[in-house]
């Protein structure tokens, strides 16, 4: 379990100025959760990043994994690690980089070329795989990268910007991967701007602004989530009945309308009795997600 | 920690030292020799076995200094200039274990790249004796060494205040070697680097050089290498 209590980072200048990177944070992660930390520019999460790793300290307050300080964690067993800044040494070749880190990580001798096979075949690495790093593409460094972090089976994976810099195909592919990474007893952490991508890949999601945790957002849907939201309904049928059931919806073109809803057990009603009154939908998805709705909310109340 | 992991990684490391700065020293020190060496030849000289001597003496009084600078230089700074630690470290891998096995891997590579300029040395100047000179090539590096290390801990541009460091305490030497009270006291906390000239011809003649002074060179930089490691301990790395 990865456990931050009360953990604050203050960056101090030479000339006593101070930045305060995290304040008062405080969160759980369990083994087999996948959690996501969202948040603006300059919000913390590259610093909570980095306290995970134990790169940095924090200031008061206490971070630890399974019970160890990050670092002696980090020295006993390893991370799974993707960074944001794809910092390998420029010189290498993609399969040298691969195999270096397989044996840092541990990787029995025996298994080692195996391991690396087995991560350039998943990541489609195979054409580049003679080629410096530094003449690979974003793209082909971002693979790279998370194939670096898939050498061994890590317990604890951390993804900063997973999806940053690929193609939609290589996204969807990544997220695949990512997706197979959940596993009983495994914590996976994914920072990302893309909220489309948190709501999909995690159990729950850390907003943070400011360095101050604003919420903890869970991702799946809750029946008896009282926040009111807006759902976008699309009909195909009966569009002139749609008022009887939904008053307050508005026709947004195109047979489809956007309806307030308080809750999920009201809005299942309101369906029912339109589809009984002859109202034939073809979808209904929240305009906006629960997660970049809650976002919204965090963040713009605190600009 | 695993520490299996880190002696297997040494292989690459020793690679890496050839091909960052191994090729480099090998051009840097055969220029520096051949400015030595070859007015010399050009001119026609008797190189006897005495000549020799006295080319190698001035040949070590330039080459193995300029090397070992440009061998420590950035140790352990540039990982972190470049950012290469977030990938490295977050592997199973204690830093102050992995940067230690980079130091004694860079004085292998170092020794090697000597072993070669001095047969480089015996084609051009005749032949020598190599045991003293590689001796003397391995106390430059382990004498500058751990101060090099120590700095590189701790400072991001570590090779202009390395420099500082070396020049300033040569030249506060030479000013101040016969002076007493604070100025000797200056003298006795600054790396002590200007005891390793004086060494060159006991060790080409194969002669024993004093051990205090060794055992001072060693011991002084022996510390700032400890201190070195318990920065890369304690100091955040990020």
């Amino acid at each position: 379990m990865i456990e931050f209590v009360s953990a604050t980072k203050i960056y101090k200048s030479i000339l006593g100025r101070s930045v305060t990177a995290v304040e008062d944070f405080s969160l759980q992660v369990a083994e087999g959760e996948v959690l996501g930390i969202a948040g603006p520019n300059g919000a913390g999460k590259s610093t909570l990043i980095s306290l995970l790793l134990g790169y940095i300290r924090p200031t008061s307050g206490n971070v630890t994994i399974d019970g160890l300080a990050p670092r002696d964690y980090v020295e006993r067993n390893g991370i799974g690690y993707l960074s944001e800044l794809m910092t390998i040494n420029q010189g290498w070749t993609a399969e040298s980089a691969l195999e270096r880190f397989a044996i840092l990580a541990s990787v029995p001798p025996s298994e080692v070329r195996s391991r690396v096979e087995a991560v350039i075949e998943q990541l489609g690495i195979g054409e580049h795989r003679a080629k410096k790093v530094k003449a690979l593409s974003k793209g082909n460094l971002q693979r790279l990268g998370l194939a670096q972090s898939l050498l061994r089976d890590e317990k604890v994976m951390i993804l900063d910007e997973p999806t940053h810099g690929l193609d939609p195909v290589w996204t969807q592919r990544f997220r695949d991967i990512v997706e197979s990474l959940r596993r009983p007893g495994r914590t996976v952490i994914i920072a990302s701007h893309n909220l489309d991508e948190l709501q999909r890949l995690a159990d729950r999601v850390a907003i943070i602004d400011r360095g101050k945790l604003q919420r903890l957002v869970s991702t799946g849907y809750d029946q008896s989530a009282e926040t009111a939201s807006v759902y976008r309904i699309a009909v195909v049928g009966g569009a002139e009945r749609i008022a009887e059931s939904f008053p307050s919806a508005v026709d947004v073109g195109g047979g489809e309308f956007e309806i307030p809803v308080a809750n999920l057990g009201d809005l299942n009603a309101d369906i029912a009795r339109a589809i009984a009154g002859g109202v034939t939908f073809a979808s209904v998805v929240p305009s906006r997600s629960v997660l970049e709705q809650q976002f919204r909310e965090a963040v713009g109340e605190q600009k | 920690m695993t520490s299996s992991n880190l002696r297997r990684y040494g292989v690459w490391q020793f690679r890496d030292f050839i091909r960052d700065r191994g090729i480099a020293l090998l051009i840097v020190g055969f220029l520096i020799g051949f400015t030595v060496v070859g007015p010399f030849k050009a001119m026609g000289g008797n190189l006897d076995e005495r000549m020799s001597e006295r080319l190698l003496g001035a040949v070590l009084l330039q080459v193995p200094f300029v090397c070992a600078f440009i061998a420590l230089n950035g140790i352990v700074s540039n990982d972190r200039k470049l950012g290469y630690f977030r990938f490295l470290f977050s592997k199973p891998v204690a830093i102050p274990a992995y940067y230690s096995q980079v130091f004694f891997i860079y004085l292998i590579g170092f020794i090697v790249v000597c072993a070669m300029l001095l047969g480089i040395f015996s084609v051009f100047a005749g032949p020598v004796s190599p045991g003293g000179p590689l001796i003397f090539c391995a106390l430059v590096f382990l004498s500058f060494g751990g101060i090099a290390f120590l700095v590189s801990s701790l400072f991001r541009h570590d090779w202009p205040i390395l420099a500082g460091i070396f020049l300033g305490a040569t030249i506060l030497h030479s000013m101040w070697q016969y002076d007493e009270g604070i100025k000797r006291m200056i003298l006795s906390v600054l790396p002590p680097v200007y005891e390793l000239p004086g060494m060159i011809p006991l060790l080409i003649r194969g002669e024993s050089v004093e051990v205090n002074s060794v055992l001072w060179l060693l011991g002084y930089s022996a510390l700032c290498f400890v201190a070195g490691l318990l920065v890369l301990r304690r100091r955040p790395f990020a």
